[in-house]
């Protein structure tokens, strides 16, 4: 009998264990309109709406969540720091006021048209739900393929490019961002500088690398990276080109001599998304 | 555990509600740094209180749920929460929970062993990048908030399975059944299972 139930258990498990490598390679294998990906997105945007109503449902669970954060906080500051964290304050809310004015919207419009990307639709959405382990860096935004929305298109905030669709239902997509494990971007140092590839750092969400440099101009601190947006033949960057990426914040010489490899600071706050929009259409 | 359609549906309903609160709350709320994950540690509640079987597949189960809602490559959580499953069933299988203190231990550093195999399953199959050292300082986040997650997750999801677990029934049973010979006699239920034997 237990012998029975030891070689069932085992059978179990090669059986799933073989389900998953055999899910792995097919989904890795298959391209990005394959059977098994048609699946996961018909099983995704049936499921969609179950998870747009328990983000709605926990909505005010993580407000209670934040309330108490911001609380614990300011118990935690000492008289002697009060009048400066008034001071500090005022001026932050100073500073929100002033970006509010400006708007996200109109931030925007100054990123697009500094950088020629006015032949794109812009399609604005928020965020629904995200994954942030340091692994894989997902979000989900709420507009799919009714809003023009199609895979690989670029999505940016009004601080920069933060990912790329990664897949699409009817009224959600799946944002692949830049920190995330697997993904890479071509990028160049603003003004015509050396080409690289930038990739995550597996580890550290907020840190990007821009490595494979090829030019000779010695990168430093502080260079602005952009998209580089490549087009050889048939091969084509899924980036345009020229949308701010981030901001060399480490460049060794000797690192950048040996390994070709400078540290990067993405500027959108890729931590905190609530507002994104996606770059759909275009020419370039 | 005893798995009856009713407990099939309990489980069924227990991975599902703990991916849409992950999803939906602890994924958005950082936590040292990191956010904590609700889902390896339901995994290794019903591993703890289901047996390895029932840990493994509802590891997989969970999994393929997770890979479909945020587009990850499929298989590869449904891999590493199968066998963080597995690993809690075994020892279960193979240890008596001893002490109240075991569960959240064994969660937490399940918990760990789930993020360093998802990790690497990640690596193997992303493109080449560096791993800086917050990577594994993530694992130990990630094995700490399990520890402390589990605290109140083992015992809710016990009390939720309760019916189907053959402890809990026998020790609710001898709890109320009549003894003969006075205070620390026999039990009359004792007496009916070695019967029964």
């Amino acid at each position: 009998m237990y012998r029975k139930q030891v070689r069932r258990r085992r059978a179990i498990l090669v059986l799933l264990v073989v389900a998953c490598l055999m899910l792995i390679s097919i989904s890795v294998s298959e391209a990005d309109s394959g059977p098994l990906k048609s699946v996961q997105d018909g099983l995704s945007s049936v499921l969609s709406p179950v998870q747009e109503g328990a983000d709605r449902a926990l909505k005010p669970l993580r407000d209670m969540v934040d309330w108490f954060d911001e609380t614990f906080e300011a118990r935690g500051e000492n008289e002697e720091l009060h009048d400066q964290v008034a001071t500090l304050q005022q001026e932050k809310l100073d500073l929100l006021d002033a970006a509010e004015d400006a708007g996200y919207l109109k931030t925007l419009e100054k990123l697009v048209a500094e950088n020629g990307l006015e032949s794109y639709q812009r399609v604005e959405a928020s965020v629904l739900n995200r994954n942030f382990s340091v692994w894989y860096s997902t979000i989900v935004i709420d507009a799919g393929s009714s809003d023009g929305i199609g895979a690989n298109d670029p999505v940016v905030t009004a601080d920069g490019l933060i990912g790329r669709v990664a897949s699409v239902t009817g009224g959600t997509a799946k944002v692949a961002l830049i920190t995330q494990q697997g993904n890479g971007v071509t990028g160049r140092i603003a003004g015509e500088g050396p080409v690289g590839l930038i990739v995550p750092v597996i580890g550290a969400p907020d840190e990007l690398d821009f490595t494979l440099i090829q030019g000779d101009k010695e990168i430093e601190d502080g260079d602005e990276i952009v998209t580089a947006g490549f087009s050889t033949g048939e091969v084509k960057s899924r980036f345009p080109p020229n949308i701010p990426i981030g901001e060399v914040s480490e460049a060794i010489p000797a690192e950048q001599e040996q390994r070709q490899q400078v540290s990067v600071k993405p500027f959108a706050d890729i931590a905190d998304l609530d507002l994104v929009t996606v770059l759909t259409g275009g020419t370039s | 555990m005893i798995i009856t359609p009713p407990i099939l549906a309990r489980l069924v309903l227990i991975v599902f509600l703990s991916v849409l609160v992950q999803l939906g709350f602890f994924s958005q709320v950082p936590l040292l740094g990191s956010v904590a994950n609700l889902i390896p540690v339901v995994i290794v509640a019903l591993g703890l209180l289901g047996g390895a079987v029932t840990g493994a597949v509802a590891g997989f189960a969970a999994g393929l749920l997770i890979d479909v809602m945020i587009g990850g490559t499929m298989g590869v959580a449904s891999l590493s929460l199968l066998t963080t499953g597995y690993l809690a069933g075994r020892w279960r299988e193979g240890y008596d929970i001893v002490s109240s203190l075991v569960p959240p231990l064994l969660t937490g550093a399940l918990c760990g062993v789930a993020a360093l195999t998802y990790g690497l399953l990640q690596l193997t199959l992303g493109i080449e990048a560096q791993i800086s050292a917050l990577a594994l300082r993530e694992v130990i986040v990630q094995a700490l908030l399990g520890t402390l997650l589990a605290i109140p997750v083992y015992p809710l999801v016990r009390r939720l399975l309760r019916p189907a677990l053959v402890d809990d029934t026998a020790r609710s049973r001898s709890r109320v059944s009549p003894t003969v010979l006075g205070r620390g006699g026999l039990r009359l239920s004792a007496m009916n299972t070695s019967r029964s034997r």
